[in-house]
């Protein structure tokens, strides 16, 4: 079967500068897949190289074997890639249902809309209770609900998700982990990036590490990895000591 | 003050302030979709204008004045797509982007009238009016061109508001106002609903253009004074808000026409000004802005 995704020796940056280099991963077709590592080493900027949102790119990019490495942020979209980006606040002023109905742009996701919105309104009961209120006025947690919504509206054959947990309390946390088991359970392959190992051990079947713009250690879920390793992959091998 | 002077104001400020809320609308689009002030605002008035003269019966070929007016907006909503993709679109995503296109709308502005001015040259020009005579309400008379002018702007308005609320594309419109990088992740084309919301505005300012010409005369400058109002309606009805930018032409409108009838011609436009600073110094996200942007 073929992968969802395949990423091979991606580069890319801002200006003269690549923020990351050389990056292969794949996810598999029904795979749950972490990215973790210190904050500021080239996560989001390998999403962002990935939905074309980040102008300066080069390497290759399949989805589901067609390659997308020089499609542009719409047409990745339209074919089913979806990048759910960190601490979104989507769009302040338009209320939270019109939000997902709009969100379902692309013939694909218009075309299975009402099914997408009720099945986004069930997972998160929070959005339904407040269809009618501006997203500027939800708290934290209700926004990453709808910013996950919105990705779901968007008819995703891949989700990538960006910190979807940043800044929340462990009670949401808890909350938003269900969500997300559920979605993949429901066969959408995930990538997601994340900085609290613990969290992210909990949601993926295999996960890499990146650090300093590059993919330096991959590891799967039977391997054991105790609390030293990862301390010593964030802070060098002498904070283990 | 009677009856009789309270509905002259009134009647007065509703047609100054419907003017306002037309030409005013399509600047707080382009403000609220693009982030940018759009200096050629006034020139494309000009030239709706001067297109609809040259469409209608009194130009080369006389078309009849409403076909004429309908063509000369089509017309000049296209060249707004030719601005858009000339003047603004290379400056997305430029750090001065705000700054740049100032400069290179007022560019466009000093080409535009100068090219009016080569190709119809300075004389005045007189539009056919759309709705001829005079009609009388609440005992003032005015034209029937300015009853008109009272008449089609709510319509437009409320025309404008049903698409960008209920539309698909006027709900893009709106999305990529308000976050581009959020909108481009749902698929879609921001450069082109950018277009899209411009040559809607540059729309709008040809049919504002084209209501005063026919009220007025026809001049090289048509557009000059009321860029400057409209600017300054944008801003005091608070940046980034249409309903602010409808509320701030109205009460523009009747305060001027009150300040007229009550201090006077000269002293009008200076004390109106005056009030207005004061509103933003008390008030300084304007009547319904945000105070964040």
């Amino acid at each position: 079967m073929t992968d969802a995704l395949e990423v091979d020796g991606l580069s890319g940056g801002y200006d003269d500068y690549d923020v990351v280099s050389n990056i292969g991963l794949t996810v598999g077709a029904s795979e749950r897949v972490g990215l973790f590592g210190p904050n500021g080493h080239g996560k989001t900027t390998i999403l962002n190289a990935i939905s074309a949102t980040l102008a300066r790119r080069r390497g290759t990019v399949r989805f589901f074997g067609q390659p997308v490495d020089r499609a542009r942020p719409q047409a990745i979209v339209a074919a089913g890639l979806i990048h759910v980006p960190q601490a979104n606040t989507v769009f302040p002023d338009m209320e939270i249902q019109e939000t997902l109905e709009l969100a379902a742009w692309t013939p694909r996701a218009r075309a299975a809309r009402a099914e997408n919105l009720d099945r986004v309104l069930a997972l998160f009961p929070r959005l339904a209770e407040r269809r009618r209120q501006l997203a500027r006025t939800l708290s934290g947690g209700e926004r990453q609900m709808l910013s996950i919504g919105v990705g779901l509206m968007c008819a995703p054959r891949m989700l990538m998700l960006d910190e979807p947990t940043l800044g929340l309390s462990p009670k949401l946390k808890d909350e938003l982990a269900q969500a997300i088991a559920t979605i993949s359970a429901g066969g959408i392959p995930i990538l997601v990036v994340e900085q609290d190992v613990a969290f992210v051990l909990s949601l993926v079947d295999r996960m890499y590490f990146v650090n300093h713009g590059a993919i330096t250690r991959e590891i799967g879920r039977r391997d054991a990895v105790d609390h030293d390793e990862i301390m010593a992959m964030y802070f060098g091998a002498g904070a283990t000591a | 003050m009677t009856l009789d002077a309270l509905a002259t104001v009134l009647v007065s400020g509703l047609v100054m302030g419907s003017v306002y809320a037309l030409m005013a609308s399509g600047l707080s689009l382009v403000w609220s979709t693009l982030g940018i002030f759009n200096f050629a605002h006034g020139a494309l008035m000009t030239l709706g204008a001067y297109l609809a003269w040259t469409l209608a019966g009194s130009g080369v070929l006389g078309l009849p004045p409403w076909i004429a007016m309908l063509v000369a907006v089509a017309l000049v909503a296209a060249v707004g797509v030719l601005l858009e993709r000339l003047l603004i679109r290379p400056f997305y995503g430029h750090r001065a982007m705000l700054l740049v296109t100032v400069m290179t709308t007022l560019a466009a502005t000093v080409f535009l009238s100068k090219g009016i001015q080569l190709v119809w040259g300075p004389r005045l020009k007189e539009l056919p009016a759309l709705a001829p005579g005079n009609v009388s309400i609440l005992g003032t008379s005015i034209s029937a061109q300015e009853a008109l002018i009272v008449g089609v702007a709510p319509i437009v308005l409320g025309a404008l508001w049903a698409f960008l609320r209920f539309s698909s594309t006027g709900r893009g419109i709106r999305a990529v106002g308000q976050n581009p990088q959020a909108a481009q992740l749902i698929g879609i084309d921001v450069p082109r609903l950018f277009a899209i919301a411009f040559a809607l505005a540059a729309a709008l300012a040809a049919l504002t253009g084209i209501l005063i010409g026919s009220v007025r005369l026809v001049t090289p400058s048509l557009g000059d004074e009321p860029l400057i109002k409209a600017l300054i309606i944008v801003i005091f009805g608070g940046l980034g808000s249409m309903a602010g930018t409808i509320w701030a032409a109205y009460l523009i409108g009747l305060a001027e026409a009150l300040l007229v009838f009550t201090i006077g011609i000269y002293w009008a436009p200076s004390t109106l000004f005056l009030l207005l600073i004061l509103v933003l110094v008390l008030r300084p996200q304007g009547l319904m802005g945000k105070v964040v942007r």
